[in-house]
Protein backbone atom coordinates (compact mmCIF):
# COMPACT_ATOMS: atom_id res chain seq x y z
CA UNK A 1 0.00 0.00 0.00
CA UNK A 2 1.35 3.43 -0.52
CA UNK A 3 0.04 6.28 0.96
CA UNK A 4 1.13 9.59 -0.10
CA UNK A 5 0.51 13.17 2.29
CA UNK A 6 -2.23 15.51 1.02
CA UNK A 7 -0.10 18.81 1.99
CA UNK A 8 -1.62 21.34 0.34
CA UNK A 9 1.77 23.40 -1.38
CA UNK A 10 2.43 26.11 1.11
CA UNK A 11 4.00 29.88 0.27
CA UNK A 12 8.13 29.52 1.42
CA UNK A 13 8.38 30.71 5.27
CA UNK A 14 10.22 34.13 5.45
CA UNK A 15 11.41 36.16 8.84
CA UNK A 16 12.66 35.38 11.29
CA UNK A 17 12.77 31.67 13.17
CA UNK A 18 10.14 31.30 15.49
CA UNK A 19 12.14 28.94 17.57
CA UNK A 20 16.01 28.92 17.57
CA UNK A 21 17.85 26.63 19.65
CA UNK A 22 21.38 26.52 19.25
CA UNK A 23 24.22 24.33 20.81
CA UNK A 24 22.18 23.60 24.03
CA UNK A 25 23.02 21.12 26.50
CA UNK A 26 21.24 20.12 29.60
CA UNK A 27 23.09 18.45 32.58
CA UNK A 28 20.69 17.49 35.54
CA UNK A 29 22.90 17.03 38.97
CA UNK A 30 26.78 17.32 39.22
CA UNK A 31 29.91 14.96 39.59
CA UNK A 32 29.20 11.08 39.22
CA UNK A 33 25.76 11.34 39.27
CA UNK A 34 25.24 13.78 36.58
CA UNK A 35 23.09 12.85 33.80
CA UNK A 36 23.18 14.17 30.63
CA UNK A 37 20.08 15.13 28.99
CA UNK A 38 20.61 17.03 25.77
CA UNK A 39 24.32 17.61 24.27
CA UNK A 40 24.90 20.13 21.42
CA UNK A 41 20.82 20.32 20.22
CA UNK A 42 20.71 22.69 17.20
CA UNK A 43 17.01 23.40 16.03
CA UNK A 44 15.64 26.34 14.06
CA UNK A 45 11.81 25.99 13.44
CA UNK A 46 10.31 28.62 10.79
CA UNK A 47 6.80 30.88 11.43
CA UNK A 48 3.72 28.60 10.80
CA UNK A 49 5.85 25.21 10.44
CA UNK A 50 5.23 21.89 12.27
CA UNK A 51 8.06 19.76 13.60
CA UNK A 52 7.94 16.75 15.40
CA UNK A 53 10.37 15.85 17.84
CA UNK A 54 10.69 12.25 17.36
CA UNK A 55 12.78 9.53 20.33
CA UNK A 56 12.67 6.60 22.41
CA UNK A 57 12.18 7.42 26.24
CA UNK A 58 15.14 9.62 27.96
CA UNK A 59 15.76 11.00 24.80
CA UNK A 60 15.40 15.00 26.18
CA UNK A 61 12.85 15.58 24.15
CA UNK A 62 10.33 16.65 27.18
CA UNK A 63 13.09 18.09 28.65
CA UNK A 64 14.02 20.72 25.19
CA UNK A 65 10.58 21.27 24.84
CA UNK A 66 10.36 22.75 28.48
CA UNK A 67 13.46 24.59 27.75
CA UNK A 68 11.66 26.07 24.56
CA UNK A 69 8.93 27.41 26.79
CA UNK A 70 10.99 28.34 29.60
CA UNK A 71 9.72 26.46 32.52
CA UNK A 72 13.70 25.61 32.38
CA UNK A 73 17.56 27.28 31.58
CA UNK A 74 19.98 25.39 29.58
CA UNK A 75 22.93 24.32 31.05
CA UNK A 76 24.65 26.02 27.92
CA UNK A 77 23.93 27.22 24.61
CA UNK A 78 20.64 29.74 23.73
CA UNK A 79 16.79 29.33 23.33
CA UNK A 80 14.91 32.28 21.87
CA UNK A 81 11.51 32.02 20.72
CA UNK A 82 10.31 34.35 18.60
CA UNK A 83 8.65 37.33 20.17
CA UNK A 84 5.79 35.95 22.39
CA UNK A 85 5.58 33.47 24.80
CA UNK A 86 4.98 29.63 23.57
CA UNK A 87 1.94 28.27 25.10
CA UNK A 88 2.47 24.73 26.11
CA UNK A 89 0.14 21.47 26.47
CA UNK A 90 0.76 18.61 28.36
CA UNK A 91 -0.59 14.63 27.80
CA UNK A 92 -3.07 15.70 30.62
CA UNK A 93 -5.38 17.87 29.79
CA UNK A 94 -4.26 19.79 32.66
CA UNK A 95 -7.54 22.18 32.92
CA UNK A 96 -8.57 23.65 35.94
CA UNK A 97 -11.68 21.58 37.42
CA UNK A 98 -13.45 24.53 39.31
CA UNK A 99 -13.47 26.65 36.07
CA UNK A 100 -16.09 25.55 32.89
CA UNK A 101 -14.43 25.07 29.89
CA UNK A 102 -14.84 28.66 28.83
CA UNK A 103 -13.44 30.22 31.50
CA UNK A 104 -10.06 27.40 31.29
CA UNK A 105 -9.80 28.97 27.85
CA UNK A 106 -10.10 32.61 29.10
CA UNK A 107 -7.66 32.47 32.41
CA UNK A 108 -4.27 32.76 29.70
CA UNK A 109 -6.05 36.48 28.33
CA UNK A 110 -7.14 36.92 32.20
CA UNK A 111 -3.89 36.52 33.31
CA UNK A 112 -2.32 38.68 30.15
CA UNK A 113 -4.95 41.78 31.42
CA UNK A 114 -7.43 41.09 28.65
CA UNK A 115 -10.59 43.10 29.02
CA UNK A 116 -13.62 40.37 29.99
CA UNK A 117 -15.93 40.72 27.28
CA UNK A 118 -12.99 40.52 24.60
CA UNK A 119 -11.81 37.30 26.63
CA UNK A 120 -14.98 36.24 26.78
CA UNK A 121 -15.70 36.29 22.93
CA UNK A 122 -11.99 35.28 22.43
CA UNK A 123 -12.94 32.20 24.25
CA UNK A 124 -15.73 31.57 22.39
CA UNK A 125 -13.97 31.45 19.21
CA UNK A 126 -11.73 28.98 19.69
CA UNK A 127 -14.03 26.69 21.14
CA UNK A 128 -15.83 27.14 17.76
CA UNK A 129 -12.47 25.91 15.99
CA UNK A 130 -11.78 22.94 18.46
CA UNK A 131 -15.99 22.39 17.48
CA UNK A 132 -17.08 23.08 20.96
CA UNK A 133 -19.13 25.96 20.61
CA UNK A 134 -22.02 25.76 23.43
CA UNK A 135 -19.65 23.57 25.72
CA UNK A 136 -18.13 26.56 27.46
CA UNK A 137 -20.59 26.01 30.58
CA UNK A 138 -19.51 22.89 30.98
CA UNK A 139 -16.54 21.72 33.55
CA UNK A 140 -13.94 19.55 33.02
CA UNK A 141 -15.46 16.40 34.86
CA UNK A 142 -18.28 16.59 32.55
CA UNK A 143 -16.57 16.38 29.26
CA UNK A 144 -15.13 13.46 27.74
CA UNK A 145 -10.86 13.00 27.36
CA UNK A 146 -10.79 14.18 23.81
CA UNK A 147 -12.97 16.88 24.75
CA UNK A 148 -10.69 18.48 27.29
CA UNK A 149 -7.59 17.72 25.09
CA UNK A 150 -9.24 19.92 22.85
CA UNK A 151 -10.01 22.56 25.17
CA UNK A 152 -6.80 22.36 26.57
CA UNK A 153 -5.68 23.36 23.07
CA UNK A 154 -7.81 26.03 22.78
CA UNK A 155 -6.65 27.21 26.21
CA UNK A 156 -3.00 26.74 24.54
CA UNK A 157 -4.04 28.91 21.49
CA UNK A 158 -5.58 31.26 23.61
CA UNK A 159 -2.05 31.57 25.29
CA UNK A 160 -0.06 31.29 21.80
CA UNK A 161 -2.22 33.80 19.94
CA UNK A 162 -4.08 36.40 22.56
CA UNK A 163 -1.08 38.39 24.07
CA UNK A 164 -0.28 40.94 21.42
CA UNK A 165 -0.11 44.09 22.29
CA UNK A 166 -1.07 45.88 25.24
CA UNK A 167 -4.92 45.66 24.29
CA UNK A 168 -4.28 42.28 23.20
CA UNK A 169 -6.59 42.75 20.33
CA UNK A 170 -4.86 41.92 17.52
CA UNK A 171 -4.17 38.11 16.55
CA UNK A 172 -0.62 36.86 15.99
CA UNK A 173 -0.27 32.71 14.94
CA UNK A 174 2.14 32.12 17.76
CA UNK A 175 3.73 29.28 18.91
CA UNK A 176 2.74 26.15 20.30
CA UNK A 177 4.62 23.29 22.32
CA UNK A 178 2.98 19.76 22.65
CA UNK A 179 4.74 17.12 24.75
CA UNK A 180 2.34 14.19 23.51
CA UNK A 181 -0.43 15.54 24.07
CA UNK A 182 -2.57 12.35 22.60
CA UNK A 183 -0.58 9.57 24.62
CA UNK A 184 -3.32 8.99 26.77
CA UNK A 185 -6.14 8.84 24.24
CA UNK A 186 -8.00 5.97 22.49
CA UNK A 187 -6.94 4.91 19.11
CA UNK A 188 -9.88 6.62 17.43
CA UNK A 189 -9.93 9.50 19.48
CA UNK A 190 -6.31 10.43 18.80
CA UNK A 191 -7.08 9.34 15.15
CA UNK A 192 -9.67 12.16 15.22
CA UNK A 193 -8.13 14.50 17.20
CA UNK A 194 -4.79 14.08 14.73
CA UNK A 195 -7.07 15.49 12.21
CA UNK A 196 -8.19 18.25 14.34
CA UNK A 197 -5.08 19.29 14.95
CA UNK A 198 -4.17 19.95 11.72
CA UNK A 199 -6.94 21.30 10.50
CA UNK A 200 -6.72 24.19 13.31
CA UNK A 201 -3.13 24.12 12.64
CA UNK A 202 -4.59 25.37 8.71
CA UNK A 203 -7.14 27.83 9.93
CA UNK A 204 -4.32 29.73 12.35
CA UNK A 205 -0.79 29.29 10.67
CA UNK A 206 0.33 28.49 14.44
CA UNK A 207 3.91 27.10 14.60
CA UNK A 208 3.89 24.04 16.47
CA UNK A 209 6.44 22.20 18.00
CA UNK A 210 5.14 18.38 18.65
CA UNK A 211 7.07 15.73 20.88
CA UNK A 212 6.18 12.24 19.95
CA UNK A 213 7.15 8.69 20.71
CA UNK A 214 5.06 7.27 17.56
CA UNK A 215 6.63 7.31 13.90
CA UNK A 216 3.23 7.12 12.29
CA UNK A 217 1.70 10.03 15.04
CA UNK A 218 4.81 12.02 13.51
CA UNK A 219 4.82 11.43 9.89
CA UNK A 220 0.81 12.16 9.63
CA UNK A 221 1.73 15.24 11.29
CA UNK A 222 4.90 16.99 10.72
CA UNK A 223 6.24 18.63 7.63
CA UNK A 224 9.40 17.75 9.67
CA UNK A 225 10.27 15.18 11.75
CA UNK A 226 13.83 15.29 13.71
CA UNK A 227 14.83 12.47 15.54
CA UNK A 228 16.69 12.36 18.91
CA UNK A 229 19.05 9.71 20.33
CA UNK A 230 18.77 8.77 23.70
CA UNK A 231 21.05 9.54 26.63
CA UNK A 232 22.99 11.92 25.69
CA UNK A 233 19.65 13.91 23.73
CA UNK A 234 21.41 14.49 19.98
CA UNK A 235 19.81 15.72 16.95
CA UNK A 236 20.33 12.00 14.74
CA UNK A 237 18.81 13.05 11.48
CA UNK A 238 15.65 14.93 10.19
CA UNK A 239 13.34 13.92 7.22
CA UNK A 240 10.98 16.52 5.29
CA UNK A 241 7.67 15.40 4.12
CA UNK A 242 6.64 17.11 0.95
CA UNK A 243 3.65 16.25 -0.96
CA UNK A 244 5.50 13.61 -3.16
CA UNK A 245 6.68 11.88 -0.05
CA UNK A 246 5.51 8.21 0.54
CA UNK A 247 4.22 8.23 3.85
CA UNK A 248 4.37 4.52 4.41
CA UNK A 249 7.89 4.05 2.88
CA UNK A 250 8.80 7.10 5.16
CA UNK A 251 7.28 5.48 8.09
CA UNK A 252 9.24 2.11 7.78
CA UNK A 253 12.65 4.06 6.91
CA UNK A 254 11.93 6.23 10.16
CA UNK A 255 11.17 3.24 12.48
CA UNK A 256 14.24 1.64 11.35
CA UNK A 257 16.24 4.30 12.01
CA UNK A 258 14.25 4.85 15.56
CA UNK A 259 15.21 1.43 16.10
CA UNK A 260 18.84 1.39 15.30
CA UNK A 261 19.12 3.96 17.98
CA UNK A 262 17.49 2.41 20.49
CA UNK A 263 19.46 -0.88 20.26
CA UNK A 264 22.59 1.09 20.39
CA UNK A 265 21.57 1.35 24.11
CA UNK A 266 21.64 -2.60 24.56
CA UNK A 267 25.06 -3.38 23.42
CA UNK B 1 -9.11 34.86 11.53
CA UNK B 2 -12.98 34.38 12.02
CA UNK B 3 -13.74 33.75 8.23
CA UNK B 4 -10.80 31.69 8.01
CA UNK B 5 -12.52 29.41 10.48
CA UNK B 6 -15.04 28.78 9.21
CA UNK B 7 -14.02 28.28 5.90
CA UNK B 8 -12.29 25.48 7.16
CA UNK B 9 -15.19 24.09 8.92
CA UNK B 10 -17.37 23.89 6.22
CA UNK B 11 -14.90 22.06 4.15
CA UNK B 12 -15.67 18.75 2.71
CA UNK B 13 -14.89 16.67 6.05
CA UNK B 14 -18.24 15.93 6.80
CA UNK B 15 -17.31 12.09 7.62
CA UNK B 16 -15.00 13.83 10.57
CA UNK B 17 -17.53 15.86 11.82
CA UNK B 18 -19.71 13.23 12.49
CA UNK B 19 -17.14 10.68 13.78
CA UNK B 20 -16.34 13.50 16.30
CA UNK B 21 -19.49 14.39 17.06
CA UNK B 22 -20.20 10.62 17.86
CA UNK B 23 -16.94 10.28 19.99
CA UNK B 24 -18.17 13.09 21.68
CA UNK B 25 -22.18 11.94 22.55
CA UNK B 26 -20.48 8.50 23.07
CA UNK B 27 -17.52 9.38 25.77
CA UNK B 28 -19.33 12.12 27.61
CA UNK B 29 -19.53 11.24 31.06
CA UNK B 30 -23.25 10.72 32.15
CA UNK B 31 -25.29 12.20 35.10
CA UNK B 32 -27.17 10.02 36.85
CA UNK B 33 -30.39 12.30 38.15
CA UNK B 34 -31.92 10.65 41.28
CA UNK B 35 -35.41 10.86 42.07
CA UNK B 36 -36.07 13.16 44.78
CA UNK B 37 -38.44 10.56 47.18
CA UNK B 38 -35.31 8.34 46.64
CA UNK B 39 -32.41 11.14 47.80
CA UNK B 40 -35.07 11.31 50.49
CA UNK B 41 -34.99 8.11 51.00
CA UNK B 42 -31.14 7.35 51.11
CA UNK B 43 -29.94 10.24 53.00
CA UNK B 44 -32.92 12.06 55.03
CA UNK B 45 -34.95 9.20 56.66
CA UNK B 46 -31.72 7.26 57.83
CA UNK B 47 -31.01 9.08 60.63
CA UNK B 48 -34.57 10.11 61.44
CA UNK B 49 -35.54 6.56 62.07
CA UNK B 50 -32.08 5.85 64.08
CA UNK B 51 -33.03 8.74 66.36
CA UNK B 52 -36.51 7.36 66.63
CA UNK B 53 -35.26 4.03 67.57
CA UNK B 54 -32.81 5.47 69.90
CA UNK B 55 -35.34 7.50 71.92
CA UNK B 56 -37.79 4.43 71.91
CA UNK B 57 -34.67 2.39 72.95
CA UNK B 58 -34.26 5.43 75.84
CA UNK B 59 -38.02 4.96 76.86
CA UNK B 60 -37.98 1.31 77.35
CA UNK B 61 -35.13 1.38 79.65
CA UNK B 62 -36.45 4.05 81.62
CA UNK B 63 -39.34 2.15 81.78
CA UNK B 64 -37.48 -0.93 82.76
CA UNK B 65 -36.86 1.48 86.08
CA UNK B 66 -33.12 -0.73 85.91
CA UNK B 67 -31.50 2.90 86.66
CA UNK B 68 -33.05 5.04 89.60
CA UNK B 69 -35.06 8.49 88.24
CA UNK B 70 -32.37 10.57 88.75
CA UNK B 71 -29.66 8.69 86.86
CA UNK B 72 -31.85 7.77 83.86
CA UNK B 73 -34.88 10.25 83.08
CA UNK B 74 -37.23 9.80 81.06
CA UNK B 75 -37.33 11.56 77.35
CA UNK B 76 -39.97 13.56 78.18
CA UNK B 77 -38.66 14.78 81.26
CA UNK B 78 -35.44 16.27 79.31
CA UNK B 79 -37.58 17.46 76.71
CA UNK B 80 -40.30 18.89 78.68
CA UNK B 81 -37.19 20.54 80.48
CA UNK B 82 -35.56 22.01 77.16
CA UNK B 83 -39.16 23.19 76.29
CA UNK B 84 -39.63 25.16 79.20
CA UNK B 85 -36.20 26.62 79.00
CA UNK B 86 -37.54 28.23 75.31
CA UNK B 87 -40.74 29.03 76.35
CA UNK B 88 -39.30 31.17 79.36
CA UNK B 89 -36.89 32.41 76.36
CA UNK B 90 -33.83 31.50 78.38
CA UNK B 91 -32.86 28.87 75.81
CA UNK B 92 -32.12 30.98 73.17
CA UNK B 93 -29.69 33.70 75.39
CA UNK B 94 -28.24 31.11 76.59
CA UNK B 95 -27.38 29.34 72.96
CA UNK B 96 -26.80 32.70 71.78
CA UNK B 97 -23.69 33.48 74.66
CA UNK B 98 -22.16 30.17 73.01
CA UNK B 99 -22.79 30.51 69.36
CA UNK B 100 -22.13 33.96 69.74
CA UNK B 101 -18.71 33.48 71.47
CA UNK B 102 -18.19 30.38 69.31
CA UNK B 103 -18.40 32.29 65.77
CA UNK B 104 -16.34 35.26 67.09
CA UNK B 105 -13.63 32.54 68.22
CA UNK B 106 -13.77 30.93 65.14
CA UNK B 107 -13.17 34.20 62.61
CA UNK B 108 -10.26 34.92 64.83
CA UNK B 109 -8.64 31.76 64.61
CA UNK B 110 -9.25 31.95 60.83
CA UNK B 111 -8.24 35.46 60.94
CA UNK B 112 -4.72 33.59 62.52
CA UNK B 113 -4.67 30.54 60.94
CA UNK B 114 -4.82 31.32 57.50
CA UNK B 115 -1.79 33.32 57.10
CA UNK B 116 0.14 31.05 59.47
CA UNK B 117 -0.77 27.95 57.25
CA UNK B 118 0.17 29.63 53.83
CA UNK B 119 3.22 30.35 55.70
CA UNK B 120 4.26 27.12 57.02
CA UNK B 121 3.19 25.89 53.39
CA UNK B 122 5.23 28.08 51.17
CA UNK B 123 8.47 28.92 53.46
CA UNK B 124 10.47 25.59 54.18
CA UNK B 125 12.40 27.40 56.86
CA UNK B 126 9.18 27.91 58.53
CA UNK B 127 8.20 24.90 57.22
CA UNK B 128 10.53 22.47 59.49
CA UNK B 129 10.54 24.67 62.52
CA UNK B 130 6.58 24.86 63.52
CA UNK B 131 5.28 22.36 61.07
CA UNK B 132 5.42 19.06 63.11
CA UNK B 133 4.50 21.66 66.31
CA UNK B 134 1.45 22.89 64.44
CA UNK B 135 0.35 19.13 63.81
CA UNK B 136 1.44 18.19 67.68
CA UNK B 137 -0.97 21.13 68.73
CA UNK B 138 -3.40 19.16 67.03
CA UNK B 139 -3.51 16.38 69.15
CA UNK B 140 -3.04 18.47 72.08
CA UNK B 141 -6.82 18.42 73.49
CA UNK B 142 -7.17 22.26 74.06
CA UNK B 143 -9.17 21.45 77.13
CA UNK B 144 -5.18 21.10 78.67
CA UNK B 145 -4.85 24.95 78.00
CA UNK B 146 -7.96 25.72 80.13
CA UNK B 147 -5.68 26.03 83.89
CA UNK B 148 -2.64 28.12 82.03
CA UNK B 149 -5.10 30.40 80.43
CA UNK B 150 -7.38 31.10 83.92
CA UNK B 151 -3.83 32.06 85.37
CA UNK B 152 -3.05 33.78 82.47
CA UNK B 153 -6.54 35.87 82.29
CA UNK B 154 -8.34 35.44 85.03
CA UNK B 155 -11.83 34.52 84.76
CA UNK B 156 -12.56 36.92 81.73
CA UNK B 157 -13.94 36.15 77.84
CA UNK B 158 -10.15 36.35 77.15
CA UNK B 159 -9.66 33.16 78.73
CA UNK B 160 -12.59 31.55 77.07
CA UNK B 161 -11.36 33.03 73.22
CA UNK B 162 -7.46 31.76 74.51
CA UNK B 163 -9.05 28.30 74.40
CA UNK B 164 -10.93 28.50 71.18
CA UNK B 165 -7.86 29.70 69.48
CA UNK B 166 -5.28 27.20 70.28
CA UNK B 167 -8.32 24.33 69.42
CA UNK B 168 -8.78 25.67 66.04
CA UNK B 169 -5.91 27.79 65.08
CA UNK B 170 -3.92 24.47 64.19
CA UNK B 171 -6.69 22.36 62.62
CA UNK B 172 -7.40 25.71 59.99
CA UNK B 173 -3.67 26.00 59.33
CA UNK B 174 -2.83 22.37 59.05
CA UNK B 175 -5.97 22.25 56.55
CA UNK B 176 -4.44 24.88 53.99
CA UNK B 177 -1.41 23.30 54.33
CA UNK B 178 -2.77 19.95 53.37
CA UNK B 179 -4.63 21.59 50.70
CA UNK B 180 -1.77 23.37 49.24
CA UNK B 181 0.40 20.15 49.51
CA UNK B 182 -2.83 17.93 47.76
CA UNK B 183 -2.54 20.69 44.68
CA UNK B 184 -1.21 18.19 41.30
CA UNK B 185 2.58 19.49 40.52
CA UNK B 186 0.88 20.51 37.16
CA UNK B 187 -1.48 22.70 37.58
CA UNK B 188 1.32 25.29 38.92
CA UNK B 189 3.59 24.32 35.92
CA UNK B 190 0.08 24.95 33.50
CA UNK B 191 0.04 28.25 35.26
CA UNK B 192 3.94 29.30 34.35
CA UNK B 193 3.35 28.07 31.37
CA UNK B 194 1.12 30.33 30.46
CA UNK B 195 2.71 33.54 32.02
CA UNK B 196 1.29 33.71 35.26
CA UNK B 197 3.02 35.95 37.80
CA UNK B 198 3.68 34.84 41.20
CA UNK B 199 0.64 36.66 42.74
CA UNK B 200 -1.13 35.74 40.16
CA UNK B 201 -0.52 31.64 40.23
CA UNK B 202 -1.77 32.06 44.02
CA UNK B 203 -4.33 33.94 43.70
CA UNK B 204 -6.12 32.03 40.55
CA UNK B 205 -4.51 28.65 40.64
CA UNK B 206 -2.89 27.40 44.03
CA UNK B 207 -5.80 28.87 46.39
CA UNK B 208 -8.71 27.74 44.73
CA UNK B 209 -6.98 24.22 43.88
CA UNK B 210 -6.48 24.05 47.13
CA UNK B 211 -9.92 24.78 48.69
CA UNK B 212 -10.65 21.53 49.09
CA UNK B 213 -8.65 20.89 51.80
CA UNK B 214 -8.47 24.47 53.26
CA UNK B 215 -12.30 23.71 53.73
CA UNK B 216 -11.86 20.36 55.41
CA UNK B 217 -9.46 22.31 57.96
CA UNK B 218 -11.84 24.91 58.60
CA UNK B 219 -14.96 22.50 59.37
CA UNK B 220 -12.17 20.91 61.71
CA UNK B 221 -11.95 24.05 62.91
CA UNK B 222 -15.20 24.74 63.52
CA UNK B 223 -15.95 21.53 65.31
CA UNK B 224 -12.76 21.94 67.91
CA UNK B 225 -13.72 25.62 68.63
CA UNK B 226 -17.06 24.54 69.60
CA UNK B 227 -15.76 21.43 71.75
CA UNK B 228 -12.77 24.14 73.01
CA UNK B 229 -15.54 26.64 74.10
CA UNK B 230 -17.55 23.95 75.68
CA UNK B 231 -14.65 22.62 77.71
CA UNK B 232 -14.15 26.35 78.85
CA UNK B 233 -17.44 27.08 79.24
CA UNK B 234 -17.77 24.27 82.26
CA UNK B 235 -14.78 24.75 83.72
CA UNK B 236 -14.50 28.38 83.90
CA UNK B 237 -17.32 29.71 85.71
CA UNK B 238 -18.17 32.77 86.39
CA UNK B 239 -21.16 35.67 86.64
CA UNK B 240 -19.18 37.84 85.23
CA UNK B 241 -18.91 35.30 82.05
CA UNK B 242 -22.40 35.02 81.35
CA UNK B 243 -24.25 32.63 81.00
CA UNK B 244 -23.95 29.63 78.21
CA UNK B 245 -24.33 26.07 77.42
CA UNK B 246 -20.90 24.98 79.90
CA UNK B 247 -22.40 26.94 82.41
CA UNK B 248 -25.77 25.66 81.76
CA UNK B 249 -24.57 22.30 81.77
CA UNK B 250 -22.18 22.44 84.65
CA UNK B 251 -25.01 24.08 87.25
CA UNK B 252 -26.98 21.17 86.04
CA UNK B 253 -24.38 19.27 87.42
CA UNK B 254 -23.85 20.70 90.69
CA UNK B 255 -28.01 21.11 91.23
CA UNK B 256 -28.07 17.25 90.66
CA UNK B 257 -30.73 17.80 88.01
CA UNK B 258 -30.36 15.17 85.45
CA UNK B 259 -33.02 16.37 83.09
CA UNK B 260 -31.57 19.64 82.42
CA UNK B 261 -27.40 18.01 82.65
CA UNK B 262 -28.95 16.00 79.46
CA UNK B 263 -31.00 18.81 78.13
CA UNK B 264 -27.29 20.56 78.15
CA UNK B 265 -26.05 17.89 76.29
CA UNK B 266 -28.85 17.13 73.79
CA UNK B 267 -28.68 21.05 72.79
CA UNK B 268 -24.40 21.32 72.74
CA UNK B 269 -24.85 18.35 70.18
CA UNK B 270 -27.70 19.88 68.54
CA UNK B 271 -25.87 23.15 67.84
CA UNK B 272 -22.89 21.68 66.57
CA UNK B 273 -24.60 19.39 64.13
CA UNK B 274 -26.71 22.47 63.20
CA UNK B 275 -24.46 24.62 62.16
CA UNK B 276 -22.51 21.76 60.40
CA UNK B 277 -25.61 21.17 58.01
CA UNK B 278 -26.67 24.90 57.72
CA UNK B 279 -23.07 26.37 57.07
CA UNK B 280 -20.27 23.56 56.05
CA UNK B 281 -22.25 20.87 54.25
CA UNK B 282 -23.74 22.89 51.54
CA UNK B 283 -20.71 24.84 51.13
CA UNK B 284 -18.31 22.10 50.99
CA UNK B 285 -20.77 20.21 48.44
CA UNK B 286 -21.05 23.29 46.19
CA UNK B 287 -17.17 22.98 46.29
CA UNK B 288 -16.52 19.30 45.60
CA UNK B 289 -19.99 19.17 43.29
CA UNK B 290 -18.06 22.09 40.98
CA UNK B 291 -14.89 19.90 40.99
CA UNK B 292 -16.57 16.29 39.81
CA UNK B 293 -15.80 15.60 43.53
CA UNK B 294 -18.39 14.93 45.72
CA UNK B 295 -21.35 13.17 43.31
CA UNK B 296 -22.86 10.60 45.93
CA UNK B 297 -26.26 11.23 47.63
Amino acid sequence: MTATLDRRDRAPRTGPPAVEVAGVSKVFGSGTDAVVALDGVDLTVAPGEFVCLLGASGCGKSTLLNLVAGLDQPTSGTVAAGTARPAVMFQEAALLPWLTAGRNVELPLRLAGVGRQRRKERAQELLGLVRLEGQADKRPHELSGGMRQRVALARALAAATGTAGSGATEVQPGVLLMDEPFGALDAITRDFLQAELLRVWEATGTTILFVTHDVRESVRLAERVVLLSSRPGRVVREWGTGEDTDAEELHDHITSELREVISAHGR
Amino acid sequence: MAADDQAVLTEERDESIDVGRGLDALDTPTERRVPWWRRFATSVLPPIVAVVLFIVVWQILWASAIWPEFKLPSPEAVFGTIGAEFASGQALSIIWTSISRAVLGFLFALVIGTPLGLLVATVPVVRSAIGPILTGLQSLPSVAWVPAAVLWFGLTDGTIYFVVLMGAVPSIANGLVSGIEQVPPLLPRVGYAMGASRSQAARLIMLPAALPGFFAGLKQGWAFSWRSLMAAEIIATSPSLGFGLGAYLNQGQSLSDMPSVMAAILLILIVGIGVELIAFRPAERRILRARGLATGP
